[in-house]
């Protein structure tokens, strides 16, 4: 399973893909991570995040040569990424049953 | 960016992440400002190729490897070596040296070749000279003025001159280093103040006399008291106040500087002379190419000004980063030792694989026991590789001991020949090349062994007595294989040790030209505060000599401002009568030694034809010149009586040549003798004492120094040195890379020896069997000694072949290093390979007589 090999910052790469709705590339991805995550990101470390999820089926990619432009490397999700996602959540959800009271929250 | 990027992605991905590092680079332009940007994207360069290869890592290392195998195989890995403490120790120590050796030459190719001037952005920093080729002269201050008024293509221009001063007051007085730099020298280079200030802009405007002094000088001579500010200091004879303390710097315009003084150079009267070096900063949005034919404008308008006291119209401006002057020709040389130690640690490599391969020769039955016992083939590997680790980690521990101490050496050692040594140190990089180094060790150890044990093939090796498995002929082939690269490796070291030891000889045994024995010589300058006018200065060199001479042990005194063979005197241009430049022509050019009378007497110089200066030759303006000079000037013709103007002045009188004298090195060992022209020292600030003594310089000295400090308590002798001393400052250069060469030579020599001796040990070891069938049959042992020996020259001499063709590779390299002997010196390349051989064919001899000794019965029964 592909999930069960998700690392960390695979999973912020997938969400912030999921945030974008449609195909985008590593500079977008790497402003809305910086802006949720509070911290610098390294550019290097979102692309080979993208070129691993890419290995593991969980994104595809294509290549956009404009004419006149830059050339960029556009990623989506697939429809296994999305369902990673999905067990992800479902997992991190059972995990947090009932956690909330012992952390001195209200609701749990 | 693009090689690392080349190697570790494809083309598309390489385009696409430069575009997006480039449009987040913009974005953090606009928003953070250009320098912040540039840290940034300086910052993704920089983790990218970590980034990709711990990708690539991570992804290659198979599943299955666990920590507790790990540190099993780590603990037993230690037990087995201990076993053969010989073998272990060899592997650790020459690889070690290896490492060490090369991470120590990384660190000085890095710190003195590759690493920025420590100034800010040095790499658009230049030097701006006057290009007569094949010469690159200083700017005069007429020069520099015209720079500094007129400077397009500069974004900042900056001057300095440059000399030793006497330091009074405030303890002796000492002859030190100082720069005499222009308000906008600080603020081109991006110097801070200590303490209190620097120069800047506007300095040129004051007038009263003001230093800066270097950290160093500050901590040496004032303990780094901070309340030298303001104080005054005496610098040859003259009150400057003390305005600043510089930051602690390590670039090579404060090394082995003592102060900085503001610059007030007289308004010029003519062109020259050439004293001034100018520094200058490239602006960004013009090329080099652009700024240069800029600068030649400015040149070719200023050059009508001055055309009465400078002719050379083909004379313009270059343009040269500063880098590279400071660096200057040393570059060769580093990056040879940098290939020698590179080699040596592939030798030291190949010897130790060689080594284990044996070793795992030996060890297939247990390898075989353990596979038969259900240990997989990946663990098996995982273990044979835990021993390398083990090994490589030995080495590398010596390596970063040898390291740091070969970069103590060089530091040591190398301080007067190689500049920019201060900042050369061991830091993050350097131990980061160590590590990469010793990786790539530890897998050439580890894999070819590994490989090789993984194709073992069980049953082959558990039946008893069988032949071992891997005594297969690709190992054999391999073993061979090594052997041949160390001798590939270690002809060509050996060649440049050679070559370099034979130039060396070359250079000693150089005619000087004077006699250096039982010759002291010693430096004084005169402060102008307090020797202003020329008759002053005459008078006391004419009173020095006399008291000089009186000393007990001195047989003759004299004067002269250059000291054979490298410490030159000034390089002159003129123009002869006879022989007059054409318009537009660059005048010629050759050494100009200032000596007084007795200086021909002193070093017993022969006079060849003429006659020699007197004590009116300077208000006669006569000149002698050397051999070379009359056979460059008029060759088979009379010298004596020829004329001409110096320093391209038209109007001055003519100076004549009134005698001819023997060749002297001037300008180095060996360099070509263009011509010298004597002339007559009388009242120059800064002069050297010449003394013929009856005894030892060195006993002469003390009274020497005594002498002078009583004629003037505040003079100090500089530069000390005896004819001997001279002569093994001028050889110890190329004798420091000889040593160093020789070294890795016989280290190379040693370990290629031992490789071949170890390979042939081992197969008679293994034919002992057929060998011993053979003499039983009657076999000739002599024939036996003859097989073995061919068998063990056949690699031998690939090795030394191919080591010949490296050698001839490398030659380009080597040839700017050597003096009287070509880089394909037949001798050499002949003589080499045949010792080199000869030794093998020794190494293999005693193996070949133990073969030849075999008794056929003991063997027989044996096996």
């Amino acid at each position: 399973m592909g999930t069960s090999t998700l690392q960390h910052f695979e999973l912020h790469v997938l969400l912030a893909m999921l945030r974008e709705r449609e195909e985008t590339y590593s500079v977008p991805l790497v402003l809305a991570l910086e802006k949720r995550m509070g911290r610098p990101v390294a550019q290097a470390a979102v692309f080979i995040a993208l070129r691993r999820l890419e290995r593991k089926g969980l994104v595809a990619s294509r290549l956009d040569e404009p004419d006149t432009g830059r050339p960029r490397r556009y990623f989506r999700l697939t429809k296994q990424g999305i369902a990673a996602v999905k067990a992800q959540r479902d997992e991190h959800a059972r995990l947090w049953q009932g956690l909330g009271r012992l952390l001195g929250e209200r609701k749990g | 960016m693009r090689w690392w990027l080349r190697a570790l992605v494809d083309e598309e991905d390489r385009r696409s992440i430069e575009a997006d590092l480039a449009e987040l680079y913009e974005l953090r332009r606009r928003i953070d400002g250009e320098p912040a940007a540039r840290r940034w994207l300086r910052r993704q360069q920089w983790i990218y190729p970590w980034h990709l290869l711990a990708d690539r890592l991570s992804a290659s290392i198979p599943r299955g490897i666990h920590m507790q195998h790990l540190w099993r195989d780590f603990r037993y890995s230690l037990r087995s070596l201990a076993r053969v403490p010989a073998l272990a120790a060899t592997i650790v120590l020459t690889v070690g040296v290896g490492l060490g050796a090369t991470t120590g030459m990384i660190s000085v190719v890095r710190g003195v070749l590759l690493n920025p001037l420590p100034y800010a952005d040095a790499g658009s920093i230049y030097w701006v000279y006057t290009d007569t080729p094949p010469f690159r002269f200083r700017f005069s201050v007429v020069d520099y003025r015209a720079l500094e008024a007129d400077h397009p293509a500069l974004s900042a221009v900056a001057g300095y001159q440059a000399g030793q001063v006497t330091v009074s007051g405030n303890g002796a007085a000492e002859r030190v280093l100082a720069r005499s730099v222009t308000g906008s020298y600080f603020p081109l280079l991006g110097q801070r103040a200590h303490i209190g200030r620097l120069f800047d802009a506007s300095e040129d405007a004051r007038r009263d006399p003001s230093a800066v002094l270097t950290y160093g000088y500050w901590m040496r001579r004032y303990g780094g008291d901070p309340s030298v500010l303001g104080r005054a200091i005496t610098i040859d004879g003259v009150s400057y106040t003390i305005v600043g303390v510089q930051e602690r710097a390590v670039g090579p315009f404060e090394n082995g500087t003592a102060l900085f003084t503001a610059a007030h150079w007289p308004e010029p009267k003519r062109k020259g002379p050439f004293f001034t070096t100018a520094i200058a900063r490239l602006r960004p949005d013009v090329s080099r190419t652009a700024a240069l034919e800029m600068l030649r404008a400015t040149n070719h308008r200023l050059f009508p000004i001055w055309k009465s006291s400078y002719q050379d119209e083909k004379a313009t401006w270059g343009l040269l980063p500063l880098q590279e002057r400071v660096v200057g020709k040393v570059g060769s040389r580093l990056w040879t030792v940098l290939a020698a130690v590179a080699c040596l640690l592939l030798i030291a490599c190949a010897n130790a694989v060689n080594l284990l391969v044996a070793r795992a020769m030996n060890r297939d039955r247990e390898l075989a026991i353990r596979g038969a016992l259900g240990a997989s083939r990946g663990r098996l590997l995982q273990h044979l590789l835990a021993e390398t680790t083990v090994l490589a980690i030995g080495a590398a521990a010596v390596g970063a001991g040898i390291a740091v101490g070969s970069i103590a050496l060089v530091k040591a050692y190398g301080v007067d020949y190689i500049p920019r040594l201060d900042e050369v140190r061991l830091g993050a990089v350097e131990i980061g090349w160590l590590g990469l180094l010793t990786l790539a060790s530890a897998l050439l150890l580890g894999l070819v062994p590994a490989i090789h044990s993984s194709r073992l093939r069980l049953t082959g090796a558990l039946a008893a007595g069988g032949r071992s498995a891997s005594d297969a002929p690709a190992t054999r082939r391999l073993r061979r294989a090594l052997v041949a690269t160390e001798f590939a490796l270690a002809t060509p070291l050996i060649v440049a040790a050679v070559l370099v030891a034979a130039s060396l000889d070359h250079l000693a045994h150089v005619d000087v030209g004077v006699s250096t024995e039982r010759v002291l010589t010693a430096g004084v300058s005169l402060p102008s505060g307090r020797y202003p006018k020329e008759s002053d200065r005459a008078a006391f060199w004419q009173r020095a000599l006399e008291r000089v001479r009186a000393l007990p042990g001195v047989q003759s005194a004299a004067l002269a401002d250059s000291r054979p063979p490298s410490d030159s005197g000034n390089q002159n241009n003129f123009n002869l009568e006879d022989k007059p430049a054409l318009p537009g022509q660059g005048q010629p050019v050759c050494t100009w030694v200032g000596v007084s009378p007795d200086f021909f007497r002193t070093v017993g110089l022969k006079l060849e034809k003429g006659r020699l200066l007197d004590d009116h030759s300077l208000q006669d303006n006569v000149v002698l010149v050397d051999r070379a000079w009359a056979d460059r000037f008029f060759p088979g013709q009379e010298v004596i009586g020829r004329r001409f103007r110096e320093g391209g002045c038209t109007e001055c009188d003519w100076t004549v040549v009134v005698g001819l004298v023997a060749n002297v090195r001037w300008t180095g060992l060996d360099a070509s003798q263009d011509g010298t022209v004597y002339f007559p020292l009388v009242d120059v600030p800064t002069a050297y004492f010449v003394l013929q003594t009856t005894t030892s310089p060195s006993s002469v000295s003390g009274a020497l120094r005594q002498a002078v400090a009583e004629l003037d308590p505040q003079l100090a002798l500089s530069d000390v040195a005896s004819g001997d001393d001279l002569m093994d400052e001028a050889l110890a250069q190329p004798r420091y890379l000889s040593v160093l060469i020789g070294m890795f030579a016989v280290t190379a020599l040693v370990l290629s020896i031992v490789g071949v001796y170890g390979v042939m040990t081992y197969f008679v070891q293994q034919h002992s069997r057929d060998i011993g069938i053979r003499l039983a049959l009657g076999g000739d042992p002599s024939r036996v000694r003859r097989m073995v020996v061919l068998h063990g020259l056949q690699f031998v001499g690939v090795g030394v072949v191919v080591g010949v063709g490296a050698a001839l590779l490398g030659s380009r390299l080597l040839e700017s290093l050597l003096f009287g002997i070509g880089a394909r010196d037949l001798r050499t390349l002949i003589g080499v390979p045949a010792a080199l051989t000869a030794v093998a064919v020794v190494a293999c001899l005693l193996p070949a007589r133990r073969a030849a000794r075999l008794d056929p019965s003991v063997i027989l029964r044996e096996s």
